[in-house]
């Protein structure tokens, strides 16, 4: 049994990991900001983390907390041009975001090692602190939904005039949310750096981007579950159908279209739907008899 | 307390307002009627800071509105309920309700959720539901609803009765005589000329831009022409 368990940590991990970055990909979604910049702000954050530690000799904890306020702190910057864009015009600068913090990884060789990267990261980080991460991602995204501002957020996303017009701040709120975002994606990057001894240039380029992507999308990108069943699901998929692993990206790909087109809201969010719509449609027969009894 | 002086709005090339000119005193209910594509909602957008006036100016008590951003014109307490409702589907009746306390920043709250609920009942009844699987009657309350958790000073009301059975009209229009009596200051936008002049004190008639009548709600409506434009009835008939 624990041999079992065992060799299901590496993926476990992987999970963990992906989870992270999926929930700070859903955040910004949820607040109406189209960016995928996602894995681009874990890379800042990854960088952070190994050069603190490698080349400066910093504790891991110090440097996780570099690497969030790093995260947050590029986001925010991001954030001036990104306000002024909407909708498709976002995803493409935050694309080149991207692109930009890629091409620093590779050229910038006295700080980032080049297309070397960075080696010898002493691996502090196990599946325990990942579960705890994990475990405090999800209270903390769960305790942003049951906010004002979770609620504000849905707001924005739902109808920007209208959410305007009763008092929210949109660009306030967009900013907020894309620098929380910014900051989970920073702290996950650089428990990547710490959990896996190397970083290369090419690890949070445009695979990443679409695996992350796949994983809300597919999952859903509205309740908190969705990024849960998208990470889960998609990334069990390749192990549980063995000769699906070399197609990883592939199925992805091909899994993003079919879900854009079924199931748009994602399976999380089709089937909390459902289950909303089961539980009112059982409860309207039982209203209308009380109706005629008093 | 609204002073609207040669207001001009232009999108893309088209003039929507040109030069309107409008005013609401404290605890009035203003009516703007007239036909599709006058103005109506033009006007309210431009109030609530959704659109950009090219020409004219807002005031609200002496602070102008037409520089001002959407959501810092709402945090005085102008507040407007969208036309065609705007309810945000995927949130449940209490959290858009919840959204409208947005609006006080630091205001006084007037109008506790109780009262929104004695007003309209069902929402209430249906406060766990998701906004977006009310009807449409049900949905015009809850943006109403909404609204009032703003405490609104000045309610800017966008076709009430768009779109609604002449059962639910008659609800929500006794929701705002309620709102009057209470003492609410309202802009109410309609085509329904008859049900806005029914309920408002005074009573602007746009057409193309431009107010082409204005005055008293009773002596507008013993008006020949008015009734015979905008009442869809002959004065004889």
């Amino acid at each position: 049994m624990m041999n079992l368990l065992l060799g299901y940590q590496p993926l476990l991990d992987l999970f963990l990991l992906h989870l992270g970055l999926a929930y700070a990909q859903w955040l910004v979604l949820r607040a109406g900001v189209f960016s995928l910049g996602t894995v681009g702000l874990a890379a800042v954050g990854a960088y952070t983390g190994g050069i603190l530690v490698v080349t400066y000799g910093l504790p891991a904890p110090l440097a996780l907390i570099a690497s969030a306020l790093s995260g947050g702190l590029v986001a925010l910057a991001l954030s001036v041009p990104l306000a002024r864009l909407r909708g498709i015009y976002q995803a493409i600068a935050t694309v080149a975001f991207i692109q930009i913090v890629l091409s620093l990884n590779i050229y910038a060789t006295n700080v980032t090692g080049g297309a070397q990267g960075i080696t010898g990261i002493p691996k502090t980080v196990g599946t325990p602190l990942l579960l705890v991460a994990g475990a405090v991602t999800i209270y903390l995204m769960y305790a942003i939904t049951r906010s004002r501002l979770g609620r504000a957020f849905d707001a924005i996303r739902q109808n920007e005039a209208v959410a305007a017009s009763l008092g929210v701040s949109i660009v306030r709120h967009q900013t907020l949310a894309f620098v929380l975002s910014g900051a989970l994606a920073g702290v996950y990057g650089a428990l990547e750096a710490f959990h896996s001894y190397a970083l290369v240039p090419s690890q949070f380029g445009f695979p990443y981007l679409i695996a992350i992507l796949s994983y809300v999308v597919f999952g859903g990108r509205t309740s908190l579950w969705g990024p849960i069943v998208g990470t889960a699901v998609l990334i069990l998929l390749p192990e549980v159908v063995r000769p699906l692993a070399d197609a990883r990206m592939l199925v992805f790909g091909i899994l993003l279209i079919l879900t854009i087109n079924f199931l748009p809201k994602g399976i999380a969010d089709t089937l909390i739907e459902r289950a909303r719509g089961r539980r009112l449609g059982a409860r309207r027969p039982a209203e209308a008899d009380t109706a005629k009894g008093s | 307390m609204l002073e609207i002086r040669d207001l001009q709005v232009h999108y893309n090339g088209i003039t929507a307002l040109r030069g309107v000119s409008l005013d609401v005193k404290q605890g009035e209910v203003v009516a703007l009627i007239g036909p599709n594509g006058a103005g109506k909602s033009t006007l309210v957008n431009a109030v609530s800071g959704i659109v950009n006036p090219s020409a004219g100016s807002i005031a609200f008590e002496g602070k102008p509105l037409h520089t001002s951003r959407a959501w810092n014109i709402s945090g005085l307490g102008v507040l407007q309920v969208p036309e065609g409702r705007q309810v945000f589907p995927q949130l449940t009746v209490t959290e858009n309700l919840q959204l409208g306390t947005t609006a006080l920043r630091g205001r006084k709250a007037e109008i506790p959720l109780a009262e929104v609920y004695t007003l309209f009942p069902i929402l209430r009844e249906r406060s766990e539901q998701l906004a977006g699987s009310l009807s449409g009657g049900q949905q015009q309350m809850l943006a109403i609803g909404r609204a009032l958790m703003g405490s609104p000073r000045l309610l800017l009301l966008d076709e009430p009765s768009l779109g609604l059975a002449p059962v639910i009209i008659a609800q929500v229009f006794a929701a705002l005589r309620t709102l009057k009596e209470r003492g609410m200051t309202i802009l109410l936008i309609e085509q329904n000329a008859t049900l806005a002049l029914d309920l408002s004190d005074r009573a602007y008639i746009l057409e193309q831009g431009r107010v082409v009548m204005s005055g008293a709600s009773k002596a507008l409506a013993a008006d020949a022409d008015v009734v015979s434009h905008y009442l869809g009835v002959t004065p004889e008939g």
